[in-house]
């Protein structure tokens, strides 16, 4: 059985979809909630677990995504930024050992 | 309408009109009477008290009544229904230093001004540890509501409160802000007879809108439709804020924006406030929602999923089972309970658990997710999300909330505050 995944939803405006676009990217992206675009990075229970000791402010919405939310906007620039110069979702070690 | 709050008794208020406020104001001063400086928290319950938001309670809770709310969520007459402790703490040194006794009458006082008569008939010590378990479920000073208690000073005392200086509410509240008294009024010059009350403290999303329309629908079953008969009040809970919290301004102003903007109509729909801490005690804040919402002059109130709850403390729904363990007649307001909620991309629209049939296609939103695509500045679609209410947390943000629509470090030290206490002359 596949281990769970609790995703940082990064929510996909004019801007970010420019640079995935240019990275080849924009397939990665899912459609959610009435065409909103949404890249979701993959946590496990683990790296949930840290991102939330790191960033207090966050919050894992156990109520109804199971996801990450709240994390401030320059974090998630910077996950964003990292899965593009990846080319890949699952960059969550490296950005927790950065 | 009558006047008949929670508890069936006429609405409590006690304020003195103003001339009599000041020659009592001025026999208290003559006579030297203890004043005591009293911080937001207490401030933000005189008020509630003095209005009738509270009511029946006169004043702060005595021993006898904090005892019987946590062991039998009733006051201390084992009769009226009541769920959370509502205190004045002092701390030991406080205590000795202002040298008041029981039965001592103490002038209360807000930013340097008077504010309150405080008539104190009891003095007590509690264990806050016993409090938090019996009202809040858990001992763990994570839970906002147990942190708030074991903060709470080593003393309390009870006793009636007599407002002597009504509280200036600032803009954009003043607009929002109207007593119960003043709330019936408005519902009968509306011709209201049934009125739900949707609880917030967040912006509207659309869940929110199709939860309101939906116990609207519900409610107002057989009545005639020749002219409207009901509405929806939406009362904003404006008090103290966690950082990461929509700041207060956003709140009111974007739910005025559903009736303003035509999601609903405005002669159905009225937005107010309310002061208070939310405790997020989960069911017994339910209940206690309740009584609050009774004393406004309200018929029905909506509990959604995990109403007032926070983390993981309460299961989803329990502030819907709550409702059953009471005494039949404890309450003079209906429930309204409301199951889950999605978007569903193939009925293209927000619907309901009890509705839709594509379960496994369901989209989940809650407010949380919507505040984490507002923080990545993406404007939702409108089937989410209604434009205007995202354009004005916009201007929100930078007219209230330097630049943020989010409560940060920088609005809890330097917003405007809601209420002043001015001068009394």
């Amino acid at each position: 059985m596949a281990e769970e995944t609790y995703p940082i939803n990064l929510w996909i405006n004019e801007e970010r979809l420019e640079k995935l676009q240019q990275a080849g990217l924009s397939s990665m992206c899912k459609e959610v909630l009435a065409g909103l675009k949404v890249l979701a990075v993959p946590n496990t229970a683990a790296q949930r677990d840290k991102v939330l000791k790191m960033f207090p402010m966050a919050k894992f919405d156990t109520a109804t995504t199971k996801s990450i939310e709240l994390l401030p906007k320059a974090v998630k620039d910077k996950i964003f930024d990292l899965v593009v110069q990846k080319k890949s979702l699952n960059i969550m070690d490296d950005f927790l050992k950065s | 309408m009558d006047n008949i709050g929670h508890g069936g008794k006429e609405i409590v208020e006690r304020i003195l009109p103003k001339s009599a406020a000041i020659k009592r104001l001025s026999e208290l001063r003559a006579a030297k009477v203890k004043e005591l400086p009293v911080r937001l928290q207490i401030a933000t319950e005189v008020i509630d008290i003095a209005y009738g938001f509270f009511s029946p309670l006169e004043g702060f809770m005595t021993k006898a009544d904090v005892e019987s709310v946590c062991d039998n969520m009733t006051l201390a007459d084992r009769k009226t229904a009541w769920s959370i402790p509502i205190v004045f703490d002092i701390s030991d040194d406080d205590l000795k230093k202002s040298g008041i006794k029981q039965y001592d009458e103490v002038l209360l006082t807000y930013t340097g001004n008077p504010f309150a008569i405080f008539d104190v008939t009891d003095i007590f010590s509690l264990d806050k540890k016993e409090v938090a378990m019996k009202v809040y479920g858990t001992t763990e000073d994570k839970h906002p509501g147990v942190k708030r208690t074991y903060q709470y000073q080593d003393k309390f005392l009870g006793g009636k409160i007599t407002l002597l200086n009504p509280p200036k509410i600032n803009e954009p509240f003043t607009r929002f802000w109207l007593t119960p008294k003043q709330m019936r009024e408005r519902f009968q010059e509306k011709g209201w007879e049934m009125i739900i009350n949707h609880q917030t403290r967040n912006v509207p999303h659309t869940g929110h809108e199709w939860l309101m329309k939906g116990a609207y629908l519900g409610a107002y079953g057989s009545m005639m439709v020749d002219k409207p008969r009901g509405g929806v009040l939406v009362n904003a809970i404006i008090g103290e804020k966690r950082e990461g919290d929509y700041i207060d301004e956003a709140i009111i102003l974007c739910q005025e924006a559903q009736g303003k903007y035509g999601y609903f109509r405005e002669d159905i729909f009225l937005t107010t406030c309310s002061l208070w801490d939310m405790r997020y005690a989960g069911p017994r804040e339910a209940v206690f929602h309740a009584c609050l919402r009774t004393n406004l002059g309200c018929t029905h109130h909506m509990f959604g999923r995990d109403h007032a709850g926070v983390g993981s403390y309460y299961d989803p729904y329990d502030a819907h089972r709550i409702f059953n363990k009471l005494p039949d007649g404890s309450l003079r307001i209906k429930p309204i309970f409301n199951l889950d909620w999605w978007f569903c991309p193939v009925c293209d629209e927000v619907t309901y658990m009890g509705l839709c049939g594509h379960k496994d296609k369901k989209a989940s939103f809650s407010g949380t997710l919507i505040r984490s695509i507002i923080q990545d500045g993406v404007k939702p679609p409108r089937r989410i999300f209604r434009p205007e209410v995202f354009d004005i947390i916009m201007e929100c943000a930078e007219k209230y909330g330097f630049g943020s629509a989010f409560v940060n470090e920088q609005y809890l030290k330097n917003r405007q505050p809601v209420f002043t206490i001015e001068p009394l002359k």
